[in-house]
């Protein structure tokens, strides 16, 4: 199977640039175009171990990051993100251009892959078992999933949890992993070798940058994973690491507060949450180091509590 | 005499005495105790007056119409005049 590695950067530009080149990222394939050096930079970084499919492959998604046009050129120059003819967002500068993929690529599956529950949170998995970790910005989720998965746990997303709504299983959509602010560094710390696109500053969320997501877990990307624990992440300084168990039946109001698309499925999406949460063991975990969050994760991989 | 709003099929999963319920009318997902899901429970079959309910769920009169307004205010049961 091609992958995007195998086009050289000069290739990839121009394929960019005319016609798109159409990518897969777990279930999903996006065709994208766009004539912007960071978003063909980005993807080349980031994106090397993903599959490449064909010009007449179906694709899920269109999208077309392009400059904004007039003077905007030359002053200040700005990025838009064209989808099928909408422009959802407001144009950003164009050294976000990158950063305004990952997103649109998002926004395009939490609108429209309504064939599963998809739900604002960060997923890993070990031995077939996945751990949900749902969480609003600022909670650290991003930071502690980077972590996870550089000590052995498997990323199937760092930002969407697809839950497929026949048999309740996660469906993997291994991606870059975006950090913000000081995230960046720790990480960089933490796990040496791990590769990082250039940090962007004065984004909306502050600086950011994206982590490339392992090979191994965009080659697994069509093992799926049994939810087994929802644990809702809580960075607080100086911490001890704490998991505290929650209701069920209030995590399954957080779970579907956090869900991008269960009003719109209805009792579908009712019954799908039902599920989740009546199979997975739900803690709220509060922690500032990360070493002891990977200990108690560690624990609950090995069967406790 | 209260009975179960029309299409309210009370969809609901429940752990350690409590309870969310799907309300297929308004989409809304509810937190219910077990004696509000007990109480639906009775009105599924046939209208039942709130005096009869009390009894079966075993709560007091006021207890079941305080429940059965809170209920109606849900859009989950409906009172019938005799």
């Amino acid at each position: 199977m091609l992958t995007l590695s195998s086009l050289s950067p000069r290739e990839l530009r121009k394929r960019l640039a005319r016609g798109g080149v159409r990518l897969q990222t777990g279930a999903f394939v996006a065709c994208v175009t766009s004539p912007i050096g960071h978003v063909a930079d980005g993807l080349a970084l980031l994106y090397g171990d993903y599959p490449l499919r064909g010009d007449d492959d179906f694709a899920d998604f269109y999208l077309n990051l392009a400059p904004v046009g007039g003077l905007r050129r030359w002053l200040r120059p700005q990025v838009q993100f064209d989808h099928d003819g909408l422009r959802p967002f407001q144009p950003l500068p164009l050294t976000q251009a990158f950063s305004m993929f990952e997103w649109a690529l998002n926004w395009c599956v939490s609108g429209r892959a309504h064939r599963y529950l998809i739900i604002h949170a960060a997923v890993v998995e070990k031995n077939g078992r996945a751990a949900i970790l749902p969480a609003p910005p600022g909670s650290g989720k991003s930071t502690l999933c980077a972590a996870l998965v550089s000590r052995g746990w498997r990323l199937l997303s760092d930002e969407l949890t697809l839950i497929r709504l026949d048999d309740g299983l996660v469906l993997p959509s291994p991606r870059p992993i975006s950090l913000k602010n000081g995230s960046i560094d720790l990480i960089r710390q933490y796990a040496p070798g791990t590769v990082f696109s250039r940090p962007v500053a004065d984004t909306a969320k502050g600086t950011i940058a994206h982590m490339r997501a392992p090979a191994d877990s965009v080659r697994r990307a069509g093992e799926t994973a049994r939810p087994a624990w929802i644990v809702f992440p809580q960075y607080v300084a100086g911490a001890a690491p704490t998991l505290t168990p929650v209701p069920r039946t209030r995590a399954f109001l957080r779970v579907a507060e956090n869900a991008f698309n269960y009003s719109l499925l209805g009792a579908d999406g009712f019954r799908a949450v039902g599920a989740l949460v009546d199979t997975a063991n739900t803690f709220d975990f509060s922690y500032s180091a990360l070493d002891d969050a990977i200990a108690v994760f560690a624990q609950l991989a090995d069967g406790a509590p | 005499m209260w009975r179960l709003t029309p299409g309210q099929a009370l969809l609901r999963y429940g752990w350690d005495g409590e309870y969310v319920l799907y309300n297929d009318l308004s989409g809304d997902t509810h937190l219910l105790t077990a004696t509000a899901c007990t109480l639906l429970d009775h009105l599924r079959a046939a209208p039942v007056s709130h005096g009869a309910l009390a009894q079966a769920c075993g709560i007091g009169a006021d207890t079941a119409e305080s429940l059965l307004i809170d209920l109606e205010q849900l859009s989950l049961v409906e009172y019938l005049p005799c």
